[in-house]
C-alpha cells in the first residue's frame, strides 16, 4: 500500500515540477513527457527499485488514460456541426494518414534493417496507447515495446508538429488539428489544445478515427509491409 | 474543496463509462478498446440529451489537459528494455521520427488541399 501511494505521489510531484519547468522555458525538448520519465527512471535505478514495483502504483495513473479518452467525447460533441460539415475532408485525410503511417513505418524499418519483431511493434505506434498495444498483440508485436514507441511518437509529434505547421504554412485550424491528432495521438491533441479549442476538437477526432482505422487497416496491411 | 470533489466525481463518471465500454468489448469479443466504446456511448447520450454536458465537462477538460501525466509510467518502462534500446535505439528513433514527419506532412497537406478545394466549390472563398 505504501509503495503504491509513494510511486503515485512521486510521479505526480515530478510531473508537476517538469511541467512548471517546461512552462518557464517553453523549450519543446523539455516536455514533461521526456523530463519526468527521465527523472523517475534515474531515481529507480539509483535507489535500486524494480520497475514492476514502481508500476504497481504507476498503473493507476496509466489507467486514467481510459476516462481521458472517454472525455474526448466532450470536444467532439461541442464541435459536431463543424465536424459534420467537413466530414468528407476528415474521412479522406484520416484514411490517407493511417495508411501512410503504417506503410511509411514499414518502409523506414526496412531501410534501417530492423527485424520483423521490432517492425511489428513499431507499426501501431501512432495511435493511443491502449489500442496500439491491442493492435501490436494482434499482429504479433510486443505490446510493452509498442507502448514505449507510442510515447516516443508522442514526443516527436510534440516537437515536430508545430514545425511542420510553421514550415508548410498550414493555416486551417482543422488541418492543424488533424495532423497533430493523426501524427501524435493524445500528445498531439494536447499540443493542438495549446493552439486553440477548435484545433483540439479536430485533433481529438483525428486521434479517435486513427485508432479505429488502424484497428481495421493494420491486419490487412501488415503482410504487405512485411514483404 | 467543493471544486475538487466535483472534479473527482466527474472523473469517476467518465471512468464508469470506460468500464462499461470494457465490459461491452469483453462481452461481444470486440477488438476495439473499451475507452473508445465508452466515448461513443457518451457521445450518443449527449446527442439525445440523456446525459448533461455539465456533468462531465470539467472532468473531461481536466483529464485532457493533464493527459501527459498518464503516459509517464509507461514511458518509465523503457528501463526494462535497456539492451534492446542500446542495440537498436538509433534505428527506432530514425523510424519513429521520419514516419511521424511523413504522416503529419501528408495528413496536413491532404486536409488543407481538400478544405480549400471544397470550400471553393461551395463558393465560400
Amino acid at each position: 500500500m505504501f509503495a503504491i501511494i509513494s510511486s503515485i505521489f512521486l510521479t505526480i510531484v515530478v510531473y508537476i515540477l517538469s511541467k512548471k519547468m517546461y512552462k518557464k522555458t517553453k523549450i519543446a525538448l523539455l516536455s514533461p513527457l521526456l523530463i519526468a520519465p527521465c527523472i523517475i527512471s534515474s531515481l529507480l535505478v539509483g535507489l535500486h527499485i524494480d520497475y514492476n514495483d514502481y508500476d504497481r502504483g504507476g498503473r493507476y495513473l496509466s489507467n486514467l488514460l481510459q476516462p481521458a479518452v472517454v472525455g474526448f467525447a466532450v470536444p467532439l460533441y461541442k464541435y459536431r456541426n463543424v465536424l459534420k460539415k467537413y466530414l468528407k475532408v476528415i474521412a479522406v485525410s484520416m484514411t490517407t494518414g493511417v495508411v501512410v503511417a503504417l506503410v511509411s513505418c514499414g518502409i523506414f524499418s526496412h531501410i534501417v534493417r530492423l527485424q520483423n519483431t521490432y517492425l511489428l511493434s513499431l507499426l501501431p505506434r501512432s495511435i493511443t496507447t491502449p489500442i496500439a498495444m491491442a493492435v501490436s498483440f494482434d499482429i504479433g508485436g510486443m505490446p510493452t515495446m509498442t507502448a514505449i514507441f507510442v510515447i516516443v511518437t508522442g514526443l516527436s509529434g510534440l516537437i515536430l508538429g508545430p514545425l511542420v505547421i510553421k514550415y508548410l504554412r498550414i493555416k486551417e485550424k482543422l488541418a492543424r488539428g488533424l495532423l497533430l491528432g493523426m501524427g501524435a495521438h493524445g500528445a498531439g491533441t494536447s499540443k493542438a489544445l495549446e493552439f486553440g479549442t477548435e484545433e483540439g476538437a479536430a485533433a481529438s477526432l483525428a486521434m479517435v478515427l486513427a485508432a479505429i482505422f488502424t484497428l481495421i487497416f493494420a491486419p490487412i496491411l501488415t503482410p504487405l509491409v512485411l514483404l | 474543496m467543493k471544486k475538487i470533489f466535483t472534479l473527482v466525481m466527474e472523473v469517476m463518471i467518465l471512468y464508469l463509462f470506460a468500464i462499461a465500454g470494457n465490459f461491452i468489448a469483453w462481452l461481444f469479443h470486440l477488438p476495439i478498446s473499451g475507452s473508445i466504446i465508452g466515448l461513443f456511448i457518451v457521445l450518443i447520450l449527449l446527442r439525445f440529451h440523456l446525459l448533461n454536458l455539465s456533468l462531465i465537462e470539467n472532468g473531461a477538460a481536466f483529464l485532457m489537459s493533464e493527459m501527459l501525466l498518464f503516459f509517464v509510467p509507461s514511458a518509465v518502462a523503457i528501463i526494462q528494455y535497456k539492451e534492446q534500446i542500446l542495440q537498436h535505439g538509433s534505428q527506432f528513433l530514425i523510424v519513429i521520427v521520419l514516419s511521424t514527419i511523413t504522416v503529419m506532412v501528408i495528413t496536413g497537406l491532404v486536409a488543407q488541399y481538400y478544405i480549400r478545394k471544397w470550400a471553393v466549390k461551395k463558393g465560400e472563398i
